[in-house]
């Protein structure tokens, strides 16, 4: 057990779940982080974080309001445990770090302080010109607007004030950078207290549907929304919002920076650092086109039920495709005639049939999951025939072992699946189902039309059948028929004369 | 899956297309649109059951039916493109050697019991034909016509040529499977393609290289539901294709769109959507 400084305000017995951390975070600060004499790590964060910020600081003082959680620590000899409220505390630090943000530093025991308030409590624990790196919630954020349960059962036992009923709370950019005074600002992606992405406000705002930043923003919220139950899929929103801008806007949080620091990234995401330099990115050193993917454009072309259009995409892809890596439309880019692709990163061993197969296996799983309109019947969408007509656009033979192949790498490829549906899938499903159902009644219908129509048409045949059997029967029975008979049996003695010495002797016998 | 689709042999043109048998085509699990058509792709009144697809030419009938609620299409291209992909050389004959006007009179249509005829003025046809074709014409008269004896030697005694390319058929009798072969062998003997209305067969024509002219008395036809907009929203949205003298790369510019020529596809993908490979 750690031995802690308390001061005014700390929750016992209480511990946070989820301390604010991961890879993203980490690398923003890594950027970031000044050397500097005394810092202060607000609110729970990651051990990795608290190591950071011990690693470049001379003193860091680490406040937890939960008494346990103070004493689980086992920090660096620079570092100081405390544990109580933000308003309980006193100093004033150079580094300021509270990228948990500003929901989890009061007591039970606190003065009912708003948003502006504990922003001003720690206001006042920085220097004028110290780095403050400050997490805000949104609470307009997408997965909240999406978020199926009611608001009363979102925030269990942090609730013993109505915290997020608070009208002065920032709920845009704009709100924010005034609150706090950030010089940057990042579209905040957090999956159970690890940063998963951060994105600049500008790029996210500036960015469009299937582009590289939207991408970035969509899988960001996807892990967030991992674990909450949704009343409709993410994308659909995220793209609306895309085009109108707002994706900056609807972000599940953000993480404000105020002062000065080290030169910083346009993005972070697990492993990826990534910087828009005009009309490109550069992804961990790589030139992406900031351009719609192809999974967009395809899209468009299903949509529109534009084949030929995606018939001339897929042979262009086609021509194209290389086995450098995997393929996936949806972080695959034009750049002039060519494709470049974007964040994917992985080896396979596979021909480019293979990776164009598993790349059509994932276009198609994602078309048919997010219900999305396109022209072909559902005997080719529900077997492999939809990927194999598209493979055959791009001019592949998809024979069994190409298709199941491929079927093998998008499976490798897949995104987890998701735990529960979201309410308009489940319904969209339901709905799909019962249109099904229905055209599969028309079609026993339209089958027993088309055996009618069989019917007649063999009793037609049957009729001409029987009519021509009587003819037959009338023309075997005429004289003319029966002298053809005794003329054909006639004509085959060959011999005359034995044949009369046949009947002779016979007759004498009877 | 209905007998519609196999009027003028079309079924039987993609079967072959796909490289099965045409004798007997495989069943369309849908409906295959069967001329060309100012609405949906088939007569105003026509039925469809739940779950058939609807392969039709082009795009418009399907931008037109989706309008009017239906789902389920798929655009193909004419199985006639089809067919002189398959006949690159039948009837086919020096530019030059080119002569002559196949001359479409628009024509009633045929069901037991439920047929309808044309009534017009044939005289004044016959001489507006006169005054305006410079070489030899040849009338083509569906079997509704031709076998009426009444219309069809008014054009004999004009001294044209009659033809008829056969019948269409009903519930699988009946119908000429050579029906198309033998109007795309005419079509590239002559010069000129023109007729009464703006209809199949002139595109058809254009398809194989003739000079369109629609001109004449339209006629009219029994019953004739004008639910889609008849002849005037024909002469709205084709101007360019109505008169005696049309301009060619107009005409064949329409007609590739009214024809479907860009959505034409390889016999593999036809296959799997007609769903005729063996899955067994």
């Amino acid at each position: 057990m750690t031995d802690v400084q308390i001061v005014r305000g700390e929750l016992q017995p209480w511990t946070d779940t989820l301390p604010t951390g991961g890879p993203a975070l980490l690398a923003l600060l890594d950027d970031l982080l000044p050397p500097s004499a005394r810092a202060l790590i607000a609110g729970p964060h990651s051990t990795e974080v608290i190591e950071l910020v011990a690693a470049r600081c001379a003193a860091v003082s680490v406040l937890l309001r939960s008494v346990s959680d103070a004493q689980d620590l086992r920090p660096a000899g620079n570092v100081t445990v405390i544990t109580g409220a933000l308003d309980g505390l006193t100093g004033e630090f150079d580094v300021v770090i509270a990228a948990d943000g500003l929901d989890r530093v009061l007591g039970a025991d606190s003065p009912a302080l708003n948003w502006p308030q504990r922003a001003a409590l720690l206001r006042a624990l920085s220097t004028p010109d110290a780095l403050v790196v400050v997490g805000v919630e949104n609470e307009f954020a997408l997965t909240g607007l999406y978020d199926r349960r009611p608001l009363d059962e979102r925030h269990g036992d942090d609730e013993w004030r109505p915290l997020h009923d608070d009208p002065d709370r920032p709920t845009s950019p704009a709100q924010v950078r005034e609150a706090l005074g950030a010089d940057r600002l990042y579209a905040s992606y957090t999956a159970a207290g690890a940063v998963h992405t951060l994105l600049d406000v500008e790029a996210a705002a500036a960015t469009r549907p299937g582009r590289p930043g939207a991408r970035l923003a969509l899988h960001g919220l996807a892990a967030t929304a991992a674990h909450t139950p949704l009343l409709a899929p993410l994308a659909d929103g995220a793209d609306a919002a895309a085009r109108a801008g707002l994706l900056a806007a609807i972000a599940p949080g953000w993480l404000a920076v105020r002062g000065a620091g080290g030169a910083t990234h346009t993005a972070y995401a697990d492993g990826l650092l990534a910087d828009l330099d005009g009309s490109q990115w550069m992804i961990n050193g790589n030139r992406v086109p900031d351009t719609e993917s192809v999974e967009t454009l395809l899209f468009r072309l299903a949509a529109a039920e534009d084949v030929p259009g995606f018939r001339a995409l897929a042979a262009r892809l086609g021509a194209w495709a290389d086995p450098d890596g995997p393929i996936l439309f949806d972080d695959l880019f034009p750049d002039g005639d060519d494709f470049v692709r974007g964040f994917s990163a992985g080896v396979f061993e596979d021909q480019v049939g293979e990776l164009l197969a598993a790349a059509y296996h994932r276009l198609r799983d994602r078309l048919l999951r997010g219900h999305r309109r396109h022209p072909w019947p559902p005997w080719m969408t529900e077997s492999d025939d939809l990927v194999a007509t598209w493979l055959g656009m791009s001019g592949v033979d998809a024979t069994p072992a190409v298709l199941a192949r491929g079927r093998e790498i998008a499976g490798l490829l897949a995104e987890p699946a998701v735990v529960e549906l979201d309410l308009r899938t489940v319904l969209a499903d339901a709905e799909t189902a019962r249109v099904r159902a229905a055209e599969l009644a028309g079609k026993v219908f339209g089958l027993e039309r088309t055996l009618r129509f069989r019917d007649q048409s063999l009793r037609t045949r049957e009729q001409q059948i029987r009519a021509v059997r009587d003819d037959l029967r009338g023309l075997r029975r005429s004289p003319a028929m029966r002298l053809h008979e005794i003329t054909r049996k006639v004509a085959k003695i060959r011999d005359p004369r034995k044949f009369a010495g046949a009947v002779k002797r016979r007759l004498r016998k009877s | 899956m209905h007998h519609h689709n196999w009027y003028y042999g079309q079924q039987h043109i993609l079967a072959r297309y796909c490289g099965l048998p045409d004798d007997f085509p495989p069943r369309l699990p849908g409906y295959l649109q069967h001329g060309w058509n100012v609405g949906c792709g088939w007569n105003p009144v026509h039925e469809f059951f739940d779950g058939a697809w609807r392969f039709v030419w082009s795009d418009a009938p399907r931008r037109r039916g989706h309008s009017l609620g239906r789902r389920n299409y798929s655009v193909i291209g004419a199985p006639m493109l089809y067919l002189m992909d398959l006949e690159p050389d039948l009837g086919r004959v020096a530019e030059a050697e080119r002569k002559g006007t196949l001359w479409f009179l628009f024509h009633g249509w045929d069901a037991p019991g439920i047929g309808a005829k044309i009534h017009g003025d044939h005289q004044r046809l016959i001489d507006e034909i006169k005054e305006t074709e410079t070489e030899p014409v040849t009338i083509s008269l569906y079997y509704t016509e031709f076998d009426r004896p009444e219309v069809r030697r008014v054009y004999q005694d004009a001294g044209f040529e009659v033809v008829c390319f056969g019948t269409r058929g009903w519930n699988y009798e009946g119908t000429d499977r050579r029906f198309l072969y033998k109007q795309l062998e005419a079509f590239r003997g002559f010069k000129r393609v023109a007729s009464n209305r703006l209809a199949t067969a002139v595109f058809y024509g254009v398809a194989a290289g003739c000079e369109p002219a629609v001109y004449g008395d339209a006629m009219e036809l029994e019953g004739d539901n004008p639910l889609f907009g008849g002849q005037t929203r024909i002469s709205r949205l084709w101007p360019e294709m109505l008169g005696k003298e049309i301009d060619l790369a107009a005409a064949r510019a329409i007609t590739d769109d009214e024809l479907g020529k860009r959505f034409l596809m390889p016999p593999a993908e036809m296959r799997m959507l007609f769903d005729w490979n063996q899955r067994d």
